[in-house]
């Protein structure tokens, strides 16, 4: 094993997740220390902040008389670290996998594989690549607030036993990761192999059906952390044949004085991780290189142009051309499937809550069906306004090369944003109408007020997307510029909110005076709100074809 | 500025920060020509042809293209010219013929003529058979073939070409070489740039060497000869001479010392 190449491959690894984005307009390129390290020096601050604050608490707690029964705190925190390697281990795979369904898009550089390097050093520097991610991030919380708990409370060697074991739960979590990164790459050539447009079918669905599961998980997890952290607390010593506890049992043995066990444990944790690695290297040997084949779409034969639905509703040529271009794209470039997580995040979210999981069971249904009916297709149509430029990526030449006029960019990606937001909305007011009922003026009400939402935010977004895209054709690529996003997320909550007003203040004024909203009054709200939205998505788009000619013109920026 | 040329650049100026990519450029190409452009690498081809495209905009000058100014008219130029540039960065998630399809209708070609341009170079570059599969699978020669394509099928009066010949097999290039003489006969005009330089002696009837962005020598073959005081040499040693590389035995011995 050369060390040095495995630090070499890792540092390259590491690198081209956080490359600067956006338009390069120097030649010498240098990084800032404090932005590209961000997720370590917040996560230790939060940690640093989180332990100086349980301290707080327990020194409150302690110092009660209510607390005379409670187990001494020498024993009460140990417990509370025994879980921590488990959660480790369970949040770093989680938001690892997360990580590569979102890179498994973007062709990787192949260039390590021309270069003398083994396939143990690139398998090892692929699993701390990953640790070093998400992984290193929550170590690097957790041990920062165990630290700055324990140095007030005495429990400094547990805790610096706990700090070690997190590192090699968080390598073992690297370590099944890698073996699924291997798999997938495997699955997706099969896929790929197996047909041609059922495989773009399957695999979209698949994908989202992958999100569903992820977040279904994840929130049911974090939707009540502190039971989930009992839970676990209880079932680890009773589950010790499952590997994934074991690194907690360490921890869980050695802080109670139960040396043998805590070896045994120890030694099992070192052998499983070293079958890990050599299954993994075994896989990267047979399929790392794995080279998918062709996906076939048409028989080879006299090609038939079609004239299309587009052309029949009014689109020009141009236009329609631009709206299948992007409909394929949509639907074919896995790291475009990113925009749908939003919406079902939100669905699952309002699915979790409306059921009582996370607030002690009780349920606010309406509150939740007003957010499954307004917020997904606007946020759809956020986030497609964002980055509907700034996906052309590198090809995007191609557009500034065409005839197309400024008026027709906007009017095909704007129909996009409609589209797309309407099909949302469709799905998700139907989701909203199953899971709460609503009456059938509320549904009324949220299905118009969702589109008309959707309209304003989609126009103002647009103008974000043209503003700040972002075509580097790095592994994470954004679409749209991060400080863009940041300002585009903000203006679109404000759109939405201003759209949505004239409705808010019937559902304030009827709370106010304790009676119910009439049809007459969310009649005026709905008017008014339309007006509004009308009148926002009028001016955004004379900005947006004013924006859009200084973006065909500028094609060198 | 005159329409009878295809092409003229006045003191067009390009500058990236500190580095001047072109420099005060006057250039004027006659209608129907094939014209040359070399340089060695980072001499400002690849920048002129984008600012005759229109995907650069110059800092000074002034360019017309077809009688049209760039700056003013973008889209009406970009209706005219078909454009290969350099990298073949195409849409890799449509297939083949998706692509040109998407190509064919941004330039407004009428349906049946797009089918039968699109069937006709596509058996002509050898790619039937290959059309429904997405780009992603292709070879870089199938992609260039695929760029040629999309530069021909709405045909246009003015070919700008970087490296067009690149990474295609003898077969394909040949055709697109005898394919640009036909074009010529059909008062096309062709820019091109290429480091083969064989190729610029054989198809082009004007040639401008290009160094550190400004043009070096301009002329048919019969007159770089002159300029070079090189009588009977061939391209290549009239433009290592122009373009101050000629001495190139002391690098390979350094080299391989």
């Amino acid at each position: 094993m050369n060390w040095k190449n495995v630090l070499r491959l890792l540092l390259v690894e590491r690198k081209s997740g956080r490359l600067i984005r956006g338009t390069i307009r120097f030649r010498k390129y240098s990084e800032n220390i404090a932005v590209a390290y961000w997720p370590y020096w917040v996560a230790a601050l939060i940690g640093v902040l989180g332990g100086f604050l349980a301290s707080y608490v327990a020194s409150i707690f302690y110092s009660s008389p209510d607390s005379a029964g409670a187990p001494a705190l020498s024993a009460a925190a140990p417990s509370f670290y025994s879980v921590l390697p488990t959660l480790v281990l369970g949040i770093s795979i989680v938001f690892t996998l997360f990580q590569q369904i979102q890179l498994a898009g973007k062709a990787s550089s192949q260039v390590m594989y021309w270069l003398p390097v083994t396939w143990e050093e690139h398998t090892l520097a692929s699993i701390l690549a990953s640790l070093s991610g998400w992984p290193a991030a929550v170590v690097t919380g957790l041990s920062a607030g165990l630290i700055a708990f324990s140095v007030f409370n005495g429990l400094i060697i547990p805790a610096l036993l706990t700090i070690i074991i997190l590192l090699v739960a968080a390598f073992l979590a690297s370590s099944v990761t890698e073996i699924v990164r291997v798999l997938q790459v495997r699955f997706t050539g099969a896929v790929y192999k197996s047909s041609g447009r059922a495989a773009i079918w399957l695999r979209l669905v698949g994908s989202l059906l992958v999100i569903v599961i992820f977040y279904s998980v994840y929130f049911y997890a974090v939707s009540g952390t502190s039971s989930f952290i009992s839970s676990v607390s209880a079932i680890q010593n009773s589950a010790w044949y499952v590997p994934f506890v074991w690194p907690a049992l360490i921890v869980s043995y050695l802080t109670q004085g139960l040396f043998l066990q805590g070896t045994l444990f120890l030694a099992l944790t070192g052998v499983l991780i070293a079958a890990l690695y050599y299954i993994a290297v075994e896989l990267n040997k047979r399929f790392g290189l794995y080279e998918p084949p062709a996906i076939r779409l048409q028989k080879s034969g006299v090609y038939a142009p079609k004239t299309g639905i587009l052309g029949r509703i009014g689109f020009s040529s141009v236009e329609a051309a631009l709206i299948r271009k992007d409909l394929r794209a949509l639907t074919r470039r896995r790291e475009l499937i990113g925009v749908y997580i939003m919406p079902i995040i939100i669905v699952i979210l309002s699915i979790f809550y409306s059921f009582g999981f996370g607030n002690g069971g009780s349920v606010n249904t309406s509150a939740w069906a007003g957010v499954i009916f307004l917020v997904p297709a606007s946020g759809i149509a956020t986030l497609l306004g964002q980055v509907l430029i700034g996906e052309e990526g590198q090809s995007v030449w191609r557009i500034y090369a065409s005839p197309i006029s400024a008026k027709s960019l906007v009017k095909s990606k704007f129909f996009i944003i409609v589209l797309l937001s309407v099909i949302i909305l469709v799905m998700t007011s139907f989701i909203g109408i199953v899971v709460f009922h609503p009456s059938l003026r509320k549904t009324i009400v949220g299905i118009v007020e969702g589109f008309l939402i959707a309209m304003a935010v989609g126009s103002v977004s647009f103008q974000i997307g043209l503003k700040g895209p972002d075509f580097s054709g790095t592994r994470r690529q954004r679409m749209v510029r991060q400080e863009w996003s940041l300002i585009g997320s903000i203006i679109g909550v404000v759109t939405g909110a201003g759209v949505f007003a004239p409705v808010f203040v019937q559902y304030g004024l009827a709370f106010l005076t304790n009676t119910t909203v009439s049809t007459s009054n969310y009649a005026i709200g709905v008017v008014i709100s339309a007006a509004i939205s009308t009148a926002v998505s009028a001016i955004f788009y004379k900005i947006n074809v004013n924006a859009a000619e200084s973006f065909l013109r500028k094609a060198e920026t | 500025m005159s329409s009878q040329y295809a092409v003229e650049l006045k003191d067009v100026t390009k500058r990236y920060n500190d580095i001047v990519a072109v420099s005060n450029l006057t250039l004027k190409i006659g209608t129907g020509e094939i014209f040359g452009l070399l340089g060695p690498n980072g001499s400002g081809k690849s920048t002129t042809l984008k600012m005759l495209m229109g995907l650069v905009q110059p800092d000074a000058g002034k360019i017309n293209v077809l009688g049209l100014d760039v700056l003013k008219q973008p889209v009406e130029v970009k209706r005219l010219v078909g454009y290969v540039p350099e990298s073949a960065n195409i849409y890799e998630f449509l297939t083949g013929i998706e692509y040109l399809d998407f190509i064919a209708d941004i330039y407004e070609v009428p349906p049946e003529e797009k089918k039968q341009r699109i069937n006709e170079y596509l058996k002509a570059l050898q790619l039937e058979g290959r059309e429904g599969d997405m780009i992603n699978s292709y070879s870089d020669g199938m992609k260039k073939k695929i760029s040629l394509i999309s530069a021909f099928v709405h045909k246009p009066k003015l070919l700008l070409l970087d490296e067009p010949l690149n990474a295609l097999d003898p077969r394909s290039a040949r055709i697109v070489k005898d394919f640009l003489h036909s074009l010529k006969g059909q008062g096309v005009t062709t820019i091109m740039s290429t480091h083969v330089l064989e190729i610029a002696e054989a198809i082009c009837d004007q040639i401008g060497i290009m160094y550190q962005g400004s043009i070096l020598a301009l002329g048919n073959m019969d007159e770089l000869r002159q300029r070079a005081s090189l009588p009977n040499s061939d391209l290549e040693d009239i433009f290592l001479k122009l373009t101050g590389t000629e001495d190139l035995r002391a690098v390979v011995e350094e080299l391989t010392r």
